[in-house]
């Protein structure tokens, strides 16, 4: 049944996409500077579902009486970004890490709304996470299982 | 990508009636899903048949071809992937459902264009997952939305 903490959790969990789609935007600006021309509208098509989904989470944290965490000025790549190839690297990083925090939020919610979101987050992810695969050399081009927590 | 226009319902720190009415269901969902006498097959079965039909068919395209060997092999092991993680969840919550699972599977057709085949087959698997992610036990929207996600992704590159 409802336990008291579910609502911290679902909070929490929203908090956490948030802070995702922050840094997915970022490193999206990053990107731009090293990705080929050819990838731009791929890129700026990524972005801006990101900034959406992170607008949609402001508004919903603020309508429940919530400050939402702001983006950082900057953040820490966990390798340097040099060319198109690391560019890409990042980029599949910051889906990866979209599709956990948004994993986290449809464990954490009965909202169909909010699930239908999450769904279209994760989905989003395994797609433009192609591209972005492809251009870093990662295989396979789609995780089996993406936003599952890595099992080692 | 549609917005999120019910924010109080998901988030907000006091029960709203409609929230309440959310919580009521998702209470339901989970003693449906979860609950070892449940009659009938559990609702992850279909998707699980689906996912090793497509593993099945994949790594039979896969081993008859070399030319679409490259493209299909890592089809094979993603949807043999998902049948694994949805019949261990089916296992644990469904002790009942065993015989089912361990029934051999049905012989694989063989197909004329395996990979137009798959690529219908995962479209159908990423909606089906996409529409249960929506509605199933919490616990088990994260391993359907993955599924569903990965569905979208190879769908996309069979194109």
């Amino acid at each position: 049944m409802t336990s008291p903490l579910d609502p911290t959790a679902t909070r929490d969990a929203a908090q956490g996409a948030l802070g995702a789609e922050h840094a997915a935007i970022w490193c999206c600006g990053l990107a731009s500077a090293f990705l080929p021309a050819e990838a731009a509208q791929p890129l700026a098509d990524a972005a801006l579902a990101h900034r959406q989904r992170r607008d949609a989470l402001i508004a919903l944290l603020e309508g429940a009486g919530q400050r939402a965490t702001p983006a950082a000025a900057a953040y820490a790549t966990p390798r340097p970004v040099t060319d198109a190839a690391s560019a890409a690297a990042l980029l599949v990083v910051a889906e990866d890490d979209v599709a956990v925090a948004w994993r986290a939020v449809l464990e954490r919610t009965d909202d169909r709304d909010l699930r239908t979101t999450g769904v279209a987050a994760m989905t989003a992810s395994a797609t433009v996470g192609r591209r972005w695969r492809s251009l870093a050399g990662v295989t396979p081009e789609v995780p089996s299982l993406p936003g599952a927590a890595p099992t080692g | 990508m549609r917005s999120v226009p019910h924010p109080v319902a998901a988030l907000a720190p006091t029960l709203s009636r409609r929230s309440f009415a959310f919580l009521t269901a998702g209470a339901v969902a989970l003693g449906t899903a979860g609950c070892a006498r449940d009659e009938g097959p559990d609702e992850l079965e279909a998707p699980w048949a689906a996912a090793r039909a497509d593993a099945a068919t994949a790594a039979a395209a896969a081993g008859a071809s070399p030319d679409v060997a490259t493209r299909l092999t890592p089809v094979a092991e993603a949807r043999r992937a998902h049948a694994d993680a949805l019949g261990a969840e089916i296992r644990r919550a469904r002790p009942d459902r065993a015989e089912a699972l361990d029934a051999p599977p049905p012989a694989t057709p063989p197909v004329a264009d395996p990979v137009a085949a798959l690529r219908t087959s995962l479209v159908a698997a990423r909606d089906a997952a996409s529409t249960l992610a929506v509605t199933t036990a919490r616990y088990r929207a994260g391993l359907v939305a993955s599924v569903a996600a990965s569905c979208a992704g190879w769908a996309e590159a069979l194109t």
